[in-house]
């Protein structure tokens, strides 16, 4: 039985069910950096996966499809920008007003405008090319894991890299996470907190899209009502386990999309998939009680040692 | 609703009144892109949630959830501290009273009910116990941990409904029907509408008396509104905060336990279509005042089951009254922050006004 677990076609389950959380995540920790936290990604990668199907069935074309869907990415994070930094509303209470308008909007549009219920499926829905990489293919393990996935699921990885570098390497990353944690050390510099935490939010919503848009159009070809199932709370937990660092965020994300996985195929031997499709949630919960004990631990620990001097 | 947590005054019922109608305006016009009259839309709305005795009857049994959540949510957010797990605590209270009915099937109405009640509040309670204690203690954001706690609480109910608890008559991922001495009575025919209704009127009484009328309820309102200034009065912040997600988490607890024992009979899988969600936004709109709750809560109630009516006649699917939801929410949050920026620019326009006569 364990055979029938453990085996390749897990892994390349990993890597599938993996993406989406990247590149939510990758998205989110932008936030992160400037000091919004955004709860809202759930709705923006279901209003992705929505408008992708809509873009590549219309136009018949996936590169429509994710235009359209990171089009519709940027004015939902226009819109919390607007309402966190402008207004300054509560980002919570922006946040689930956004899930909540992308469940109903969806559902009204998919009835609206295709006439079903539940979901919606066509051929006509040009789906995302899949990459093979010819010289992967001599070796059986390496075809097996890395070949033939959506192109995605490539972009997801290289995207790591690109904000890994963007974060830590470029004047603009820098004034990103500056925006956060010292927006007046930001200002004497002559740099709007105000401006990098709208970049930051519209870079977050194209990212939720392209997400949305790899499920609907990637690993599946179809939209169905209410899609993103939680893929988007569990982009936050990725991304407070992984403290909002790209690469840990990555691994994070790879860990969650392993369990998911590994809930299926339990499932498929008949063995309930809840306890695994629960670890990311539970997780997050005990990463932030480590890391806040620790935090609170050094607290005392200089305190005390202050009091003795 | 974090920051400004100030008190309801006409101005802010007037904002809340033009929120309500900017976000129905909008529905109307979705509606006309869809080639649909709004007027003929919303009266079938009107008609479908007031018209008769049965739409009626409906309107108040989807109200009852409603109103509890959106009192647990008002109690918790008073006292600064944020309970967005409502949803999960709703499921754990359901499945708690769905077991209480199944297991002890031989009790009589008068002990049974009281049992599954106070069971379900229990079960809802100490699962808001654990993110209060986090916050608390631990200084972990109750946001996030209660979000999480929401997925853990219906994966795991649905666990136990798919394997151990699983009825054997047919595949439904629910329990079996609980005994017929915990079924409340229905009031009106085919309707859902049951006496939880009195059940929840009371319950809703007793909130109002806690958080308006009593010492408790006026430490939990110093809480939320200035930490500090609390502690130096002598209330003890934490404790408050505490004592206030648990009571929080037992009003939601209890608003699934009625759905098993009025509505269902039995726990479903997916006994809620997010009705803590919901209940969240009557108390964000009536700004967390109990009274404010209970109309706010009647107003969505009558949207959703006016909704189904909508859809009936003019085949505009009932989800637009989520996106209807989704704007009101918006607005309320941006609220405040529309208000100071109108503030804003009426200082500049006079200022500038001021300027030119001078010059």
């Amino acid at each position: 039985m364990l055979k029938e677990i453990f085996n390749l076609t897990l892994l390349q389950h990993t890597i599938r069910t993996a993406t989406p959380i990247i590149l939510a995540a990758l998205g989110g920790l932008l936030t992160q950096h400037t000091g919004m936290l955004n709860i809202g990604m759930e709705g923006m990668i279901l209003l992705g996966a929505f408008f992708g199907v809509l873009g590549s069935y219309f136009f018949g074309s996936s590169l429509m499809g994710v235009l359209l869907a990171s089009l519709v990415g940027v004015i939902i994070g226009l819109i919390f920008a607007i309402f966190v930094v402008e207004l300054k509303s509560d980002e919570f209470i922006v946040a689930i007003a956004i899930n909540m308008f992308a469940s109903g909007l969806t559902v009204f549009l998919l009835r609206s405008i295709f006439g079903v219920k539940g979901a919606f499926s066509s051929p006509d829905i040009v789906p995302l090319p899949r990459v093979n990489f010819s010289f992967l293919e001599n070796v059986n393990f390496l075809d097996k894991i890395f070949n033939n996935h959506s192109i995605f699921v490539y972009i997801s990885w290289i995207l790591v890299a690109l904000i890994y570098i963007y974060l830590y390497k470029t004047p603009q990353g820098i004034w990103l996470r500056a925006s956060g944690e010292y927006p007046e050390a930001l200002l004497t510099a002559g740099v709007s907190a105000k401006k990098m935490k709208y970049k930051s939010s519209i870079y977050c919503g194209v990212l939720c899209g392209f997400a949305g848009a790899h499920l609907s159009l990637g690993y599946l070809t179809l939209f169905s009502e209410n899609m993103s199932a939680n893929r988007g709370f569990i982009a936050v937990a990725a991304i407070i386990f992984g403290k909002a660092n790209p690469i840990m965020t990555f691994i994070a994300a790879l860990m969650f999309g392993f369990f998911d996985a590994l809930g299926i195929r339990l499932q498929v031997v008949g063995v309930p998939s809840q306890f695994t499709q629960m670890i990311p949630y539970i997780a997050t919960i005990v990463a932030l009680f480590i890391v806040t004990n620790r935090q609170l631990q050094k607290h005392k620990k200089s305190k005390g040692e202050r009091e003795l001097a | 609703m974090r920051e400004a947590m100030k008190k309801i005054n006409l101005s802010y019922i007037i904002s809340l009144a033009l929120s309500i109608f900017v976000a129905l305006i909008i529905g109307a016009l979705i509606m006309l892109i869809n080639g649909k009259s709004p007027f003929i839309g919303y009266s079938a709305l009107f008609s479908g949630a007031f018209g008769s005795k049965y739409n009626l009857a409906t309107t108040f049994a989807k109200t009852v959830p409603l109103v509890l959540t959106g009192l647990g949510t008002a109690i918790s957010f008073r006292s600064g501290i944020f309970n967005i797990g409502g949803e999960g605590q709703l499921y754990l209270g359901a499945f708690a009273a769905a077991y209480i009915g199944i297991t002890f099937t031989s009790l009589p109405f008068f002990i049974g009910i009281p049992l599954a009640i106070i069971f379900g509040a229990l079960v809802g309670g100490l699962y808001a116990f654990l993110p209060g204690i986090l916050k608390v203690k631990y200084k972990i954001d109750e946001v996030i941990t209660t979000i999480m706690l929401n997925t853990v609480a219906v994966l795991f109910t649905s666990f136990l409904v798919n394997y151990p608890f699983a009825t054997t008559q047919g595949k439904m991922n629910g329990t079996e029907i609980i005994a017929q001495s915990y079924h409340l009575r229905r009031l009106v025919k085919l309707s859902t509408l049951n006496t939880s209704i009195f059940f929840m009127s009371f319950i809703a009484i007793v909130i109002y008396y806690l958080m308006e009328k009593t010492s408790i309820g006026y430490d939990f309102k110093m809480v939320g509104q200035n930490r500090m200034f609390a502690r130096y009065g002598g209330i003890n912040d934490k404790k408050q905060m505490l004592i206030a997600m648990v009571i929080s988490g037992a009003l939601c607890g209890m608003a699934g336990v009625f759905e098993v024992l009025g509505v269902h009979y039995r726990f479903l899988q997916s006994i809620s279509p997010g009705y803590a969600w919901d209940g969240m936004l009557a108390s964000l709109m009536a700004k967390n005042n109990p009274v404010g709750v209970v109309l706010m809560a009647i107003f969505l109630g009558a949207l959703k089951t006016g909704s189904v009516s909508m859809e009936n006649a003019t085949s505009i699917p009932s989800e637009l009254v989520m996106v209807i939801q989704a704007i009101i929410v918006l607005f309320i949050a941006g609220e405040a922050g529309f208000k100071d920026k109108f503030v804003l620019l009426n200082i500049k326009r006079k200022s500038k006004k001021a300027g030119e006569t001078n010059a």
